[in-house]
């Protein structure tokens, strides 16, 4: 529990040091940053009941994914401001240094099965956020529709 | 506003969103809003990361078009945000032409942080990350100075107008470099988490992702130069760590 806090707050920190780099300033700045706690307890949270890593990346991209959709709305700002940086922790930083490792001491098969699951991580992580936007892309569109059917129903 | 002026106006805010780092949908549809506002018959755009194209058809039916080629980007999400929010009052007021170039010039020299607290939140990311990804504390605060170090060294090399690629080949090496002669002489813990935190300043995660989103969504030619220069940027830093591994004996 206190390595999951640990790692937690340190995604948070990282996170928070991309967004500087990205020059994301004032309040949007704190709420850039917790969106990268908010992706790795998420990812921490399902553990044990997911065993696999690639899902629960798929599930912690749309949670935070939903998080960026809404404060992008209240703050009315493009989602990838808080996307970008909420989905910091997790880049397969470390996947991608072990195949490069691989590929160092000559362990070719287990180098392309490395470097074939750095991309399926990342595949999770981008298909997880287009669950979601487009999700969202429809819920908008949906709403606009009712709301001009509710507009032409007072000439009636 | 002249068709001329309109299509300047338009593919400057496009290339700057481009450039600040917003998806290629967010570009096409921002343009073709603010082409549309100001009455054009037709609009068509097609964007790529490196350049963007745009033709209008005029109320005459005559056609004028514009390119724009892109060869850097900086991600910047506050610029991003503002001209964001000027392409929408642009499509509700339809201000003059030299209204428009003064609000994107004032967008444009908006502030950015100094150079020096950039490179203390690289020293923050890439301490923090080796602990998150399992260092001990003193791993950690081994990374953060090479973390700092790092971004005046790709400043100075992204100055001396090397190209990408070989930028991250000698960033990559002189980072892998110290941290595995200073781990050997007792500085640091694990080398390994020290090279990682450091890797998370390097590695193009977010281009990755993004575009892998462009080639889903159905921009496949973005989402394939995207991808492309991700893997070369990785294939880069892994040459730049086999070669700082090799010169001081092999494995790590």
């Amino acid at each position: 529990m206190k390595d999951a806090i640990i790692q937690i707050l340190m995604g948070y920190l990282g996170s928070l040091g991309f967004n500087i780099l990205f020059n994301i300033r004032g309040r949007k700045l704190l709420i850039a940053s917790f969106g990268g706690l908010i992706s790795w307890a998420v990812f921490l949270a399902l553990e044990s009941l997911l065993p696999s890593e690639a899902i629960r990346y798929f599930l912690s991209a749309a949670a935070v994914t939903v998080y960026g959709e809404v404060f992008a709305r209240i703050e009315k700002t493009p989602t990838t401001t808080f996307l970008v940086p909420s989905v910091i922790p997790l880049i397969p930083g470390s996947s991608l240094y072990y195949t490069m490792n691989y590929a160092l001491n000559k362990q070719w098969a287990a180098f392309s099965q490395r470097g074939f699951y750095t991309l399926q991580l990342a595949l999770s992580l981008a298909v997880g956020i287009i669950a979601v936007t487009t999700l969202t892309r429809l819920l908008t569109l949906v709403r606009k529709k009712l709301r001009k059917a509710e507009f032409f129903s007072h000439f009636h | 506003m002249q068709p001329e002026q309109l299509l300047t106006c338009a593919l400057d805010i496009g290339e700057q969103m481009l450039i600040s780092g917003a998806e290629i949908g967010r570009v096409e549809d921002s343009i073709r809003h603010i082409c549309s506002a100001y009455g054009c018959g037709r609009t068509d755009v097609f964007t790529i990361t490196s350049s963007i194209v745009v033709s209008i058809e005029d109320t005459d039916r005559k056609f004028y078009t514009q390119t724009r080629r892109i060869t850097a980007t900086h991600t910047d999400l506050t610029r991003l945000d503002r001209l964001n929010a000027l392409s929408r009052r642009i499509c509700a007021a339809r201000p003059s032409f030299d209204r428009v170039q003064e609000e994107l010039q004032h967008i444009c020299s908006g502030k950015t942080y100094p150079r020096w607290f950039e490179a203390l939140a690289s020293a923050l990311i890439a301490g923090a990350f080796a602990v998150f990804f399992g260092g001990s504390w003193f791993d950690g605060l081994v990374a953060a100075p090479l973390g700092f170090a790092l971004r005046y060294i790709t400043w100075l090399l992204q100055r001396a107008r090397l190209n990408q690629i070989f930028t991250n080949v000698v960033a990559s090496f002189l980072m892998c470099f110290c941290a595995i002669s200073m781990t050997r002489a007792g500085v640091g813990h694990d080398v390994n988490m020290i090279i990682i935190g450091n890797i998370m300043l390097l590695i193009p995660g977010i281009a990755l992702t993004n575009s892998l989103r462009d080639m889903i969504s159905g921009d496949i030619m973005s989402g394939m130069l995207r991808f492309f220069d991700a893997v070369l940027v990785a294939a880069a830093i892994a040459a730049g760590f086999i070669l700082a591994a090799s010169m001081l004996g092999g494995a790590v």
